[in-house]
């Protein structure tokens, strides 16, 4: 079900009036409706992932009450261990089965040996990834003894399928979601009425921006051969609004609906290509993937408490795994290769915690100097962002090469006008927002409800007006 | 809660009640438009006896005043340029729901494109989506999965691209529409043709099933309302298609009439005649024309 779908137009205010009205009086029949509710939202893609996603929500709940009674390190260590195969070998056969059987064909035939082996036609399951990830952490902090193991599965089970961040995230820790499901909800105007303002800015990016340069993106990028450089740089720039709008629209729906049903969600998004630097740009930009490596996997690496050398291995260590993570292609890994490389010149001069506010926090304009870090940092992700939108690393090669003659400077064959006056548009809204959770939090807040009426109006007349023609998935549920 | 209910109600009362402004924008759109046949169609004014649907070929080949005169029976033509077989039986429901049943329905048939996906012929969006202010368009753009099914609510749902044109649209001098809705060229093309044999079979493999389906269906609605449906097959600055013929005549269900232009008469391989290889020059069509109305009138005298 697709949060900019008709059935989930439908779904959501069911669930909302069955939350409140008729559920609230008990905190377990709000969290059993949450479960049923999720359980429903998530097998309308197909009904056969429920049991991937139960059986996981089981395991950990039962591994996560063993470690509670259970003092023997060893045998905590076994327990935790198989929380972690179990996890990751579903994600690792759903995910990476047939891209690691291709490879090894691949491998073996450079040396000149003939192996014939059988890729499957493995259906990826929705969201697999994200709650992956989500349950991992509940198992971890249990065995670290960051977090009281919870005895009430029904609450469990909330926290590993809750709809709203399911299948694309933000991926939330159990230290801060889990709890939530314990305590009775209480409705509150202010914090629904900003859930609904959030839901409509999620709206806007995914179908304003996202899906209309999609359309152009996927032209360009579909047919790249034929365009001039100007146009391929048009097509990376494209994607670059394409993504965020999509991944961080959905992390703001995502929120905003939790926000009604009475949970805070931390933020995912925090206006990223207004970052200084790409240490900033990655503090930034799906900052619950990036907290979930640092924590679990860098921090235990060894972080940045050995030398230098340990450090950049751990970065890179970092990058690959979340260039991994994404998806079965070496195109993936390759951006995430770059990343790291960015990231490295900070590293070496311990400059990556020099941008740790606001850009032009008091000030409504950068100067020159915030600028032009800003557009530097700015053009090395929509670089990074060929690798990862291109079919094959080959592909991405011949697009940047392609880039790269005398038609660089000839004005773009495809230049839509409407969607770049709208994009420049979001960008402005974007800017002027930067301070907040979400770019139109405190827009008008303190006007006449008249004004602010008529600018949430004026949003969702965008809406209807500007749908592209062609209603494009979530780019992250493929993750 | 009742507060935020309150306000959402009133909210969404008072957009529900401002968007109905978008009336107006839609209701001048249509006005607009050079091409008016379809909306003189969904107004009930196409009442003729013989009505040709088609693509290009049917639009500038067959001169609908000139069969009205031949024939003495009243003659429209409803062909639309680069439209495909979904689009012709869309043109025909609505003409046989808001007007008089035709005795004739001349189809136009585009040879060997005529039922595979071929790029330069599809379903003619853009003569529809302007009249999105008629119910029953809208109707078709939410079956076509254009228009969400929130346009029956909002009219907001109902804009698209056509309606943020603020100008007139383009009038067409190369071959405009006539009184009787045809489009015979009347702008030389300076290239020069070489007359060819094809020889390539015709291949059914790349057929698709919708076109098909539609094709089918346009038979099936004709049977149902007593129309006399021909198929016409337009001359071509090359030869006779023969291997798409043979396929053409198996997917003929019923007895409808199949016209083919005269393949002896050698003006058709006369550069002249035509626009380019597969459309003819008005002088051409003229011609043609009056084949068609040679058909239609023998036809005519063997029924009385």
């Amino acid at each position: 079900m697709l949060f900019n779908s008709l059935d989930f137009a439908m779904f959501l205010p069911i669930v909302f009036v069955l939350y409140w009205f008729v559920a609230a009086k008990d905190l377990k029949y709000q969290n059993l409706l949450l479960v049923v509710a999720s359980y429903v939202f998530y097998g309308w893609w197909d009904w056969r992932f429920l049991t991937l996603i139960a059986f996981s929500s089981i395991l950990d709940y039962g591994i996560g009450l063993r470690l509670l009674h259970e003092e023997n390190e060893l045998k905590r260590k076994a327990f935790l261990w198989l929380s972690i195969c179990v996890n990751i070998g579903f994600l690792g056969f759903f995910k990476y089965y047939n891209f690691f059987v291709e490879n090894f064909i691949d491998a073996f035939s450079l040396f000149g040996t003939k192996i014939s082996a059988n890729t499957l036609h493995i259906i990826l399951p929705v969201g697999i990834s994200f709650y992956t990830f989500q349950t991992l952490s509940y198992s971890i902090d249990v065995y670290r003894r960051k977090l009281e193991p919870t005895k009430d599965v029904i609450s469990f089970l909330a926290f590993v399928s809750f709809f709203p961040q399911l299948v694309a995230g933000p991926i939330e820790r159990a230290t801060n979601l889990l709890p939530q499901f314990y305590k009775k909800r209480q409705f509150h105007y202010s914090q629904a009425v900003d859930g609904c303002k959030q839901i409509l800015w999620g709206l806007f990016k995914k179908i304003v921006i996202a899906d209309n340069c999609a359309q152009y993106a996927n032209t360009i990028f579909n047919n790249s051969d034929n365009y001039s450089g100007s146009t391929l740089v048009m097509g990376a720039l494209f994607f670059t609004f394409q993504i965020y709008g999509d991944f961080s629209g959905y992390s703001d729906i995502a929120i905003g609906i939790s926000r009604l049903f009475g949970f805070n969600l931390k933020q995912n998004f925090a206006f990223p290509y207004f970052s200084r630097d790409m240490a900033e740009f990655w503090r930034r930009w799906h900052i619950s993937l990036s907290t979930w490596f640092r924590d679990y996997l860098y921090i235990p690496l060894g972080g940045s408490r050995g030398g230098t050398w340990m450090k950049v291995r751990n970065t890179f260590i970092i990058f690959l795994v979340s260039g991994f993570w994404h998806g079965a292609n070496w195109t993936f890994i390759v951006w995430g290769l770059l990343n790291a490389l960015y990231f490295l010149p900070l590293l070496l001069t311990k400059s990556n915690r020099n941008n740790l506010d606001v850009v032009a926090e008091n000030a409504n304009v950068p100067s020159v100097k915030e600028f032009l870090q800003m557009v530097l940092t700015f053009s090395l992700s929509v670089f990074a962002w060929i690798f990862f939108r291109a079919e094959n690393v080959t592909q991405a090669f011949l697009y940047i090469k392609s880039i790269f003659q005398p038609s660089l400077i000839a004005l773009p064959t495809i230049r839509p006008t409407n969607v770049i006056v709208l994009v420049i548009f979001f960008i402005l809204l974007e800017w002027f927002g930067r301070r907040n959770q979400y770019a139109i939090e405190t827009f008008f807040i303190n006007k006449p409800r008249i004004v602010k009426w008529g600018f949430y109006m004026f949003i969702i007349s965008l809406l209807f007006i500007f749908r592209a023609e062609e209603q494009q998935e979530f780019i992250y549920f493929q993750f | 809660m009742k507060l935020f209910f309150k306000h959402i109600i009133i909210f969404a009362l008072a957009f529900f009640i401002v968007e109905k402004g978008v009336w107006f924008i839609l209701n001048e759109t249509p006005k607009k438009q050079y091409d008016k046949r379809l909306e003189l169609l969904i107004k009930g004014k196409i009442n003729k006896d013989i009505i040709v649907l088609g693509s290009s070929r049917g639009a500038g080949n067959i001169l609908a005043g000139q069969l009205e005169k031949e024939t003495g029976l009243t003659a429209y033509n409803l062909s639309y340029q680069g439209s495909n077989v979904d689009f012709h039986k869309f043109i025909l429901e609505t003409l046989l729901k808001f007007n008089k049943a035709p005795q004739y329905v001349l189809l136009s048939i585009d040879n060997s494109s005529q039922f595979i996906k071929d790029e330069s012929l599809n379903y003619r969006e853009d003569a529809v989506l302007p009249l999105t202010k008629y119910n029953y368009i809208n109707n078709e753009l939410v079956n076509e999965k254009i228009n969400s099914p929130l346009s029956y609510a909002f009219f907001l749902g109902r804009y698209n691209k056509f309606h943020s044109l603020f100008r007139d649209a383009f009038v067409n001098t190369r071959n405009p529409i006539d009184s009787f809705g045809s489009m015979g060229i009347l702008k030389k093309n300076d290239v020069k043709l070489n007359y060819v044999e094809k020889t390539e079979k015709y291949n059914q493999n790349f057929e698709k099933a919708s076109r098909i389906k539609a094709f089918k269906n346009i038979q099936k609605l004709c049977k149902l309302n007593n129309i006399k449906l021909v198929f016409v097959f337009s001359p071509s600055f090359y030869n006779f298609e023969s291997s798409f013929y043979t396929r053409f005549k198996k997917l003929d269900e019923s007895e409808n009439g199949i016209f083919v232009y005269d393949s002896t008469n050698n003006i058709y391989r006369n550069q002249e005649y035509f626009y380019d290889k597969t459309h003819l020059f008005i002088n051409g069509a003229k011609i043609f024309s009056t084949e068609i109305s040679n058909f239609i009138n023998t036809e005519l005298s063997f029924n009385r």
